[in-house]
């Protein structure tokens, strides 16, 4: 690619976001992602990897894909391409759009687009919609609404723990998942679960003092 | 129906108006009978106490649309090219294979125009062409298939080399030198002669880097037009109001036939003001495909081509006598803003000195032009200052905190002094910087700060009461996290004796009434004031049609509170009340009210830190931030909005900066991976105080002014505990580890 990287060429052709590992995933293609390799990568047996290679063969690496994603317990029925991130599939291309998760950095450094696969919480951005397919998707749509929140979505309006907002449904969702792992955490356990969440306003200590709030059920209800 | 006044008395004053994020005084005519009051700030029903934002249950959901989810019908996605080279000359532009890109719907390029003049673009990330694109995936497609041919120029992206003889130039104008002169004041032989008689005397350079506002939602616009005599534009701004003339003009539109919309909006910190290249863009992708067009920019853009805080480089010498007073002040401040500006507050900042003299200038670089950032100027002024302070108070062997209050006048800083110093501990503190066993020491340090803020007339609000006892108050200011949403409903039903949940706001709309932009923390002193008359006019209009109903009670003397309306020895509930409305109900047109809005604060932090003196890791341990505003609108809000300064300035402090690659002309950390904010593991104790001894009732921002005290404060905490002065920011460890070392080296 001849991006920045390569600036003493006077032709220039712009190139996607910086090199990240979902870069290098979209890059080859369903071939290589085919096979969830986000946690396979590390696994280097030769047979996996040859009978990964050939079920990978076996699918379409561009033209679009007829998915059908679970989200938030509803079937919706998306036609992506395969680099598609489940982020993209969520925000652009189902009808209506699933906005809730934010796109921030598209680079899985922010947070701000976290959703639940399968309960866990995992970075959209960092996730092809191909790879959710199958899986339950569940968004901060999904775990409670304006009128019905859940304990961490109360606690979060009671204690001020947003302000611009724009970062606040990927933490909701990352503390809702983690207080169903860990129903009685400390300070320092919310801390740790909340570090790959980004938020510029500095809602931080608000964050913490809601994920404690929620877990000691202390949220007065609206 | 509407509440006449009699015709009043007029007064002028000045008033800060925001233009671009950077506040100038202007004389405006207002009435002059203070008629309007707030009361005693421990007197409210609802304000001055702990509202829970109206906002918080829609954004908790994922309800809350920004611009970046608006998805009108037939929406395209844009993106923009941007140049690689920090200067070049755009030689052709050859998109004609993006053109013919299936779902390829239009496309604009630098060099469209062949009566424009050619195209030098002045730094990497300068935007040379956009697509319009059904999906995001082929817009991304389309920027790869567009051919650009560059004459590449030699660049600048340091400020020595920017300086140096014979350096090239960053402009090719020949009235814009790369370095410019600023500001002059003072009489630099006085200085002189003073430090002579100082003694201790400090030298000593201070630098800051400039740092990226980082709004998590992205600059951009959704620009609906489809062709015709309308359009719509979403935009992620801190001015409604500065959209629809912009985009009018790159529409080929009336100005009041564009409408914006700001329904929430995810961050600015003063980088959002006008629709920008980005929203030019959108305009002209949107005119050309006749559909509309979401240009957010991408993380990478936002970093390269969306503004940032100016960096600088300030140089003093400074002395001070042995009882501590401050007698000579002579300085140096250099403004770093790229192609901008910069900004920077004038030494000595708040500080006396019996003698001072400064000079200022810009100095350029092909970087994207500086931007107002939260106080601008400020947080890189008040750093270095404060060091220098502390560097004489540690010279002369005196108490940081009792040297600051000698060079003082202002009693508000003293008290405030005190009471952080009580807050934080400051007894406990290092007695010598560095002391201790064990790799890991404990320092403090403390820093202030000011801010003018104050209020303008441009808010124009209606509150409306409707026949069924719905109340709405409406105006096109916009939220940006600020907490606007929850006061205007606040003070609304506070005046009607109402909760909050009784009324609806109605905001970010270029259709309702006209409101300032949100910088130089102006949007609390204007708007607040504003809803405040507009709320009492609608009072005293309900007032005169119940006056009947209530024995004859003059509409002033009917009182309104607990859901209820009481005159004459009677009482109506709301609805009862309400019922005797017109069919149109009433409402009140509120303008600005001068009593009601202050200017000028004071704050001050203190910080303690753990520096691991064999890792040079510095660990923040607590900051406390004290501040007076006068009328806290909402203490939560005003909490939160501290705590964001506090971790802000902490970002500035220790971790967050630009960095260059000067041989390429490249930023090597445009995202989040490499740019370091403040994250959950760092965040140390906060105390946010709210000085309530300011009795002042009058309502006044507080955005600005929280975060410019903290940055000296962590770095004097710093040096406090491990004994080095780091003079440029941010203070990682590869600094305080060469400090320890040289400092081993001196022994
Ligand atoms: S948008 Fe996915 S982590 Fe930032
Ligand atoms: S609330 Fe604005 S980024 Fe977190």
């Amino acid at each position: 690619m001849a991006d920045e990287h390569d600036v003493k060429s006077s032709r220039h052709q712009e190139s996607p976001p910086d090199p990240s590992r979902r870069r290098f995933l979209k890059g080859v293609g369903i071939a290589g992602a085919g096979a969830a390799i986000a946690d396979h990568l590390a696994q280097t047996a030769e047979a996996e990897a040859t009978a990964a290679r050939a079920e990978a063969a076996k699918l379409p690496t561009a033209g679009p894909l007829e998915l059908a994603l679970d989200v938030n317990g509803r079937r919706r029925a998306v036609s992506v391409e395969p680099r598609t991130t489940l982020l993209n599939a969520l925000r652009n291309h189902l009808e209506p759009a699933v906005t809730g998760p934010k796109l921030v950095c598209d680079q899985g450094t922010c947070g701000a687009c976290t959703v639940l696969l399968d309960g866990k919480p995992v970075y959209s951005c960092l996730v092809l919609a191909a790879d959710a397919a199958g899986k339950k998707v569940t968004t901060v749509e999904g775990l409670g609404t304006p009128e019905q929140p859940n304990a961490v979505q109360a606690a979060f309006v009671e204690q001020d723990a947003l302000m611009c907002g724009f970062c606040t449904p990927g933490f909701v969702t990352t503390v809702t998942a983690y207080l169903k792992k860990n129903p009685n955490p400390t300070l320092a356990e919310v801390r740790e679960a909340c570090k790959g969440n980004f938020c510029r306003c500095g809602t931080y200590p608000r964050v913490f003092e809601a994920a404690l709030a929620a877990a000691k059920g202390t949220v007065s209800d609206k | 129906m509407q509440q006449q006044s009699p015709a009043k008395k007029k007064k002028k004053i000045k008033v800060p108006r925001v233009v671009n994020g950077v506040d100038t005084l202007v004389e405006i005519e207002v009435d002059d009978d203070g008629s309007v009051a707030w009361g005693p700030n421990d007197k409210h029903a609802l304000l001055n106490h702990r509202l829970p934002r109206v906002d918080g249950h829609v954004k908790v959901s994922g309800a809350a649309e920004y611009t970046h989810d608006r998805r009108p019908p037939g929406m395209l996605y844009g993106r923009v090219l941007r140049s690689p080279h920090a200067h070049a000359r755009v030689l052709k532009v050859d998109a004609s294979a993006a053109r013919g890109i299936p779902g390829v719907k239009a496309v604009v390029a630098s060099t469209d125009d062949p009566a424009r003049k050619e195209l030098v673009v002045l730094f990497a990330g300068q935007p040379v062409a956009a697509v319009a694109a059904e999906t995001p995936e082929i817009a991304e497609d389309a920027l790869r298939a567009i051919r650009v041919d560059y004459e590449v120029l030699p660049h600048l992206v340091r400020a020595e080399d920017s300086v140096k003889e014979g350096a090239p130039k960053v402009f090719a104008d020949p009235k814009e030198p790369n370095v410019e002169p600023r500001d002059k004041r003072g009489d630099a032989s006085k200085v002189a002669e003073a430090l002579k008689g100082a003694d201790v005397v400090v030298e000593a350079e201070y630098r800051t880097p400039i740092i990226h506002h980082s709004s998590l939602e992205t600059h951009g616009n959704v620009v609906d037009y489809r062709g015709g005599e309308e359009a719509t534009v979403y935009a992620s701004t801190q001015g409604t109001f500065t959209i629809p003339g912009d985009a009018a003009q790159e529409l080929g539109l009336k100005e009041s036939a564009v409408r914006a919309v700001v329904e929430h909006m995810g961050g600015g910190f003063g980088s959002k003001f006008g629709i920008g290249v980005e929203g030019m863009l959108a305009c002209q992708l949107s005119k050309q495909a006749k559909a509309p067009v979401h240009l957010m920019l991408t993380r990478k853009d936002e970093f390269l081509l969306a503004g940032n805080r100016s960096g600088s480089w300030q140089k003093f010498k400074a002395g001070a006598t042995k009882d501590g007073t401050l007698v000579a002040l002579h300085a140096v401040q250099y403004r770093l803003g790229g192609l901008g500006d910069g900004s920077q507050a004038g030494q000595p900042y708040i500080y006396a000195a019996a003698n001072a003299y400064r000079e200022g200038y810009s100095i350029h670089t092909h970087e994207d032009a500086s931007r107002a950032m939260r106080a601008p100027g400020h947080p890189q002024a008040s750093f270095a200052v404060e060091s220098l302070m502390d560097e004489l108070a540690y010279k002369l062997g005196m108490d940081a905190v009792e040297f600051r209050k000698k060079n003082l006048k202002d009693a508000v800083y003293h008290r405030q002094l005190d009471r952080g110093a009580r807050e934080i501990g400051w007894g406990r503190r290092n007695k010598t910087p560095g002391a201790g066993a064990g790799p890991l020491k404990r320092g403090m340090g403390c820093g202030i700060g000011t801010w003018g803020g104050g209020g303008n007339d441009e808010c124009k609000v209606d509150v409306t009461v409707a026949r069924d006892g719905s109340v709405s108050v409406a105006v096109g200011t916009q939220d940006l996290g600020t907490g606007t949403r929850t006061y205007t409903r606040a003070i609304v039903a506070e005046e009607l004796g109402l909760q909050i949940k009784d009324v609806a706001e109605r905001i970010g709309d270029s259709r309702l009434g006209s409101a300032n932009s949100s910088g130089g923390s102006t949007t609390a002193a204007s708007l607040a004031p504003s809803v405040k008359d507009a709320a009492v006019k609608a009072r005293l209009a309900v007032a005169e049609r119940l006056s009947p109903l209530l024995g004859g009670a003059k509409p002033e003397e009917i009182t309104f509170s607990n859901g209820g309306v009481s005159g004459g020895g009677k009482t109506l509930s709301w609805r009862q009340a309400c019922a005797a409305l017109p069919a149109a109900g009433v409402t009140g047109h509120g303008v600005w009210q001068t009593s009601l809005a202050g200017r000028g604060v004071h704050g001050v932090c203190f910080a303690e830190v753990e520096v691991d003196v064999e890792t040079g890791r510095v660990r923040p341990i607590k900051m406390v931030h004290v501040q007076d505003i006068g009328l806290p609108l909402n203490r939560l809000a005003v909490e939160s909005q501290m705590n964001g300064g506090m971790i802000q300035s902490l970002g500035m402090a220790l971790w967050e900066g630009r960095v260059m690659d000067a041989k390429l002309g490249l930023q090597l950390n445009p995202g989040f991976g490499d740019y370091k904010l403040p994250g959950a593991l760092e965040m140390p104790e906060l105390v946010p105080l709210i000085d309530d001894e300011d009795t002042r009732e009058a309502v006044i921002g507080v955005g600005e002014p929280s975060i410019i005290p903290a940055v000296g404060a962590v770095a004097n905490a710093v040096h406090n505990a491990c004994g080095v002065r780091v003079r440029e920011l941010p203070i990682t460890p590869d600094k305080i580890l060469m400090g320890l070392l040289s400092e081993r080296r001196g022994a």
